[in-house]
């Protein structure tokens, strides 16, 4: 209890989660204290979290799990793995990021339980698992910002292809037409635009490029021509850091500095992010309801793969990013199996009203329900 | 008890300078020059080395010394952005694999030494041998987790990712700096000892065992000794081969690890001020761990020398 | 008496050879060990050469994206990194192993060494994080300043040409350099340690003066352990990836100005592997890993090279 007091006194709003989320682990309804990094708002959802699972007790996993893969989700894992070892204390999950290509292949070559992915496996590769079928939960979303750095600029508007010209070093003024088209009635400082992208191969990088892609690249008309993927041909000029931190690390460090950062690592590191122009043609700031109203216009497919980049709708954020994790269905060690699912199953019925506190958006109620159809799946 | 030789050190101290009056003020000038670049040089090193250290202190006192025992009694911390302390799991981690790693490479390393310098000597294998590991130095020490990875973890599947496969990676990349630091000191060694040696009768293993590999050991030791600081230090084989616990964990074979240089590398790619701290504490401990690790082996290799001239 | 004398003998021979034995048991095992490295990295890296063959030594573009897969720039990065480090580590390296050595005075002896182990034993990651929060934004004015009073300089214009930020070539070559420098200090030391007296006093009783001395006497004897602690050095500049990877900017790139930033092997190794999820792409960086052997190999066989002829020329004298 000691050890208890003494985190309530550091970190109070996210350990409220977890001691409320003890308490009611029985009841049907969850009563959620929101306290993002920045803002410590209080916001009662009393969204109801009925599905066959809620309520799980969790006190009976036992054993350890080992998991890597993406980083996106990393601390949205790290959390609820923290606020899940107090119901079910006799169970260790490790969760080693490395990004989620690596996830992919150490659960190919099965050298972890479960893997993080934000991309799905290409249709060649799924022979290539070991292990044989593998299903697809989908835990979370979150949107990646636009942060930049220019203290005499509030508020900044971008639209797609503004985004692409400043990447592709076609923009390089921030007093430039373009973002002064996109930005009536602001004055913009005249200062070089340091242009910030990830020197990692990364999930991030792939769902920005894909959205820029989708948007303004050859088959929109429009200008974007570096393509899409999880490293993409830079021009020299562009500045790189490594994950997320990194990229933050060099805009907040940089005056005149732009780069694609998780809303996570924008909040920690205090970043002013811009709205961006969505398909509608509304200019829509990176929010966890800008990500959840992408969500909302998904096309899921069966397997509950989708991708919410350039999404449809008024209120929709363009550049949400969408992340599963993956494990197969045939688990030898039935107790392992039951890990699995406990952890799952804890994602998406406690972790969803976790996740907006730390900045990730919560599934669709109807793609939640079909997430935990998925998790029936595994070892079953 | 050992065969008695000269062992007096050579140059124990700075030699005594002959009278330079009669010298050049050319040769005289270039030789002060000479000297105070010298010092100039240990001057440059010295001040990098306070900067560096000056940095890790400044940042990482405050969470060591400010949750004094706690910090090396209590397991990592599950989520990087709450704060607390604890980072056990991960000296625990860094204390297995370091050691696990040395004890495979440095016999290995220090067999190999041998062979090149009192068996194989120019022959064809040593030739290769000696060529060989200088190559295996420049295998770049990611390269030597991946290897490690493909050819260790990948076969043993999810009970492949521990502490023992990560001592591999590490002693991977000790095993050249042990060989070629350990030849170079066995060559070093007066061939009159080994022939005074064998002179009075010893074979060739006793004179290996008792004159030359004494008389070199203090040099083998700081040459092994940069290897296993080099396998505490490093990142980049460990990313694959040991897992991520946060759980101490003792056991080198089963159950994943952790070290505290994976802990620096993964807390510093958190942008949480709370995980910033934590690696730069981690830097910190991992710093005085291996200096006091290095200062103990110092002093023993010092009483060891000592020991031997008596 | 006669039989226990020879029944001795045969154990002694049994143990002199289990010991030579043994010996060459560790040999061999190193260049298993070795064998298997270089065999698992050449089997992962055949798909790269087979599609990209030789193009793709030669090819500056690295665009996985559209699967074109070049390692000129990382190896010109590696190169160029690496150069620095040696450049500016061995005279440093040099300079305090002989003021250890032949200028201290004892009591200063021991503290010297300590220091530059306790350089040894930082870790490779915080040389990096240290380079990226203090070094990198400390350098920028510093490249700025230098780049000036070149500009307009032939060649050394070029060299040292405007500096964009401070993730940079020449920043891996000073981190580099600072890692390197314990190896090829501790190495050198112990080497010149073993300087017989002889010769040193003999020079100084020539009426040599400590720099001749030193140059005549020391160095001579030492070169060619001197060599071998640069070659162990440029080998760890060459391979070392965390620290280059954090500092260098990660922007393949060939040019003559170091100010500016690149890419290196092992640092597009790291920080590629966990995204290369193709097989062209997780072949193409083991061939990069492979590439980077063979560089270490071609320096060596240059440096075994030099020092054979240094030997011969210095007995071909005395």
């Amino acid at each position: 209890m000691n050890i208890s007091k003494k985190r309530m006194g550091a970190i109070a709003g996210v350990l409220a989660i977890s001691l409320i989320g003890a308490a009611c682990s029985s009841s049907s309804t969850t009563k959620t204290t929101t306290a993002g990094t920045t803002a410590a708002t209080t916001a009662e959802t009393g969204a109801p979290t009925t599905s066959a699972a809620a309520g799980a007790d969790y006190s009976k996993l036992e054993g350890s799990l080992i998991a890597s893969g993406a980083t996106f989700p990393k601390s949205f894992y790290d959390e609820a793995i923290a606020t899940l070892a107090d119901l079910a204390p006799k169970l260790t999950v490790e969760y080693g990021g490395g990004g989620s290509g690596k996830g992919r292949s150490d659960l190919q070559e099965q050298v972890v339980d479960f893997a993080g992915t934000d991309g799905v496996v290409k249709a060649e590769d799924i022979a290539k698992f070991k292990g044989g079928e593998f299903v697809y939960v989908p835990t979370v979303i979150a949107p990646i910002t636009l942060s930049y750095n220019l203290p005499s600029v509030k508020s900044l508007q971008l639209s797609p292809a503004t985004i692409a010209g400043i990447y592709q070093l076609t923009i390089t003024n921030w007093n430039d037409a373009a973002i002064a088209a996109d930005n009536p009635g602001v004055t913009l400082p005249d200062k070089a635009i340091v242009a910030a992208r990830r020197a990692d191969g990364s999930g991030t990088t792939e769902n920005f490029t894909k959205f820029l892609k989708a948007a303004v690249g050859p088959d929109a008309g429009g200008t974007w021509a570096l393509g899409s993927g999880s490293t993409v041909e830079w021009p020299a000029g562009t500045q790189a850091g490594d994950g997320n931190s990194g990229v933050a690390q060099i805009v907040s460090s940089t005056e005149g500095a732009i780069g694609y950062v998780d809303l996570s690592d924008a909040k920690a590191n205090q970043l002013a992010v811009a709205a961006v122009k969505n398909k509608a043609g509304k200019f829509v700031l990176p929010t966890l309801e800008g990500a959840s109203a992408a969500a909302e216009g998904a096309t899921i497919k069966d397997d509950l793969t989708y991708f919410l980049g350039w999404a449809d709708g008024d209120a929709a954020y363009p550049i949400a990013a969408q992340t599963w994790i993956i494990a197969y269905t045939k688990q030898a060690d039935p107790v392992k199996a039951a890990n699995i699912r406990g952890f799952l199953t804890y994602l998406l019925n406690e972790g969803q009203t976790l996740a907006p506190t730390i900045d990730y958006a919560p599934l669709p109620e109807s793609l939640r329900l079909k997430a935990i159809e998925n998790i029936a799946k595994i070892g079953g | 008890m050992s065969v008695v030789v000269n062992t007096s050190k050579p140059a124990p101290s700075a030699p005594l300078l002959a009278d330079l009056s009669g010298v050049s003020a050319r040769r005289r000038n270039k030789n002060a020059m000479m000297t105070a670049l010298m010092g100039v040089s240990v001057a440059v090193i010295g001040i990098l080395l306070a900067l560096v250290l000056g940095t890790v202190v400044r940042k990482g006192w405050s969470i060591v010394a400010g949750e004094f025992p706690q910090w090396f009694t209590k397991d990592i911390q599950l989520s990087p952005r709450r704060p607390g302390p604890g980072m056990k799991a991960a000296i625990v981690g860094t204390i297995v694999a370091t050691a696990t790693a040395t004890v495979i490479a440095v016999p290995l390393g220090i067999a190999g030494a041998i062979y090149l310098n009192e068996y194989g000597k120019r022959s064809l294998f040593a030739r290769s041998l000696r060529f060989l590991t200088s190559v295996m130095a420049g295998v770049p020490s990611i390269v030597m987790g991946l290897f490690i990875y493909v050819f260790w973890v990948v076969p043993r599947g999810v009970d492949g990712l521990n502490g023992f496969s990560g001592a591999l990676a590490l002693a991977c990349l000790m095993l050249p700096i042990v060989v070629r630091s350990t030849e170079e000191m066995l060559r070093l060694v007066p061939q009159n000892l080994r022939d005074a040696s064998l002179a009075l009768g010893a074979t060739a293993s006793r004179t290996t065992l008792t004159v030359v590999i004494p008389k070199a050991a203090p040099g083998i030791i700081s040459g092994s000794l940069l290897a296993v600081a080099r396998a505490a230090g490093e990142t980049a084989p460990l990313i694959f081969t040991i897992g991520a616990a946060k759980h101490t964990n003792w056991n080198p074979f089963s159950g994943t690890n952790t070290s505290l240089s994976l802990q620096i590398y993964a807390n510093a790619k958190e942008s949480f001020p709370t995980a910033q701290e934590r690696a730069w504490g981690a830097a910190l401990t991992l710093i005085v761990l291996a200096f006091v690790f290095t200062f103990v082996a110092r002093s023993l290799s010092a009483r060891l020398s000592k020991g031997g001239e008596s | 008496m006669a039989l226990a004398l020879d029944d001795l003998k045969s154990k002694k021979q049994i143990a002199d050879r289990t010991f030579r034995g043994m010996t060459i048991a560790g040999g061999v095992t190193i260049v298993l060990i070795l064998g298997l490295i270089a065999w698992t990295i050449a089997s992962k890296s055949s798909l790269a050469f087979r599609t990209e063959g030789l193009s793709f030594f030669t090819e500056r573009r690295w665009a996985p994206a559209s699967n074109v897969y070049g390692a000129l720039s990382f190896i010109f990065g590696t190169s160029v990194t690496a150069l620095i480090a040696v450049v500016l580590a061995v005279p440093v390296s040099l300079g305090i192993a002989l003021f250890t050595t032949q200028v201290a005075p004892s009591w200063l002896k021991r503290p010297i060494v300590a220091m530059t182990d306790l350089v040894a034993v930082v870790p490779s990651v915080v040389f990096g994080l240290w380079g990226i929060i203090f070094l990198a934004p400390k350098l920028v004015p510093v490249f700025t300043t230098v780049s000036g009073w070149f500009h307009g300089v032939p060649i050394l214009g070029r060299i040292f040409g405007p500096a964009s930020a401070g993730r940079t070539f020449m920043t891996a070559g000073l981190i580099l350099a600072i890692m390197i420098t314990p190896i090829i200090t501790s190495i050198s030391r112990e080497v010149i340690e073993t300087c017989p007296p002889t010769d040193r006093d003999g020079a100084l009783a020539l009426g040599a003066t400590r720099w001749e001395m030193i140059t005549g006497a020391v160095l001579t004897h030492s070169a060619g352990g001197i060599v071998g602690a640069v070659m162990l050095g440029l080998g760890r500049a060459m391979g070392e990836t965390i620290a280059a990877a954090l500092v260098i900017g990660s922007s393949p790139a060939i040019t003559a100005n170091l100010f500016s930033s690149g890419d290196s092997l092992p640092s597009v190794i790291a920080f590629e592997w966990g995204e290369a999820t193709s097989d062209a792409k997780r072949s193409a960086l083991i061939a990069m890993g492979l590439t980077l052997f063979v560089m270490t190999l071609i320096v060596n066989f240059a440096a075994t090279y030099v020092v054979n002829r240094a030997m011969k020329r210095m007995r071909g004298e005395s």
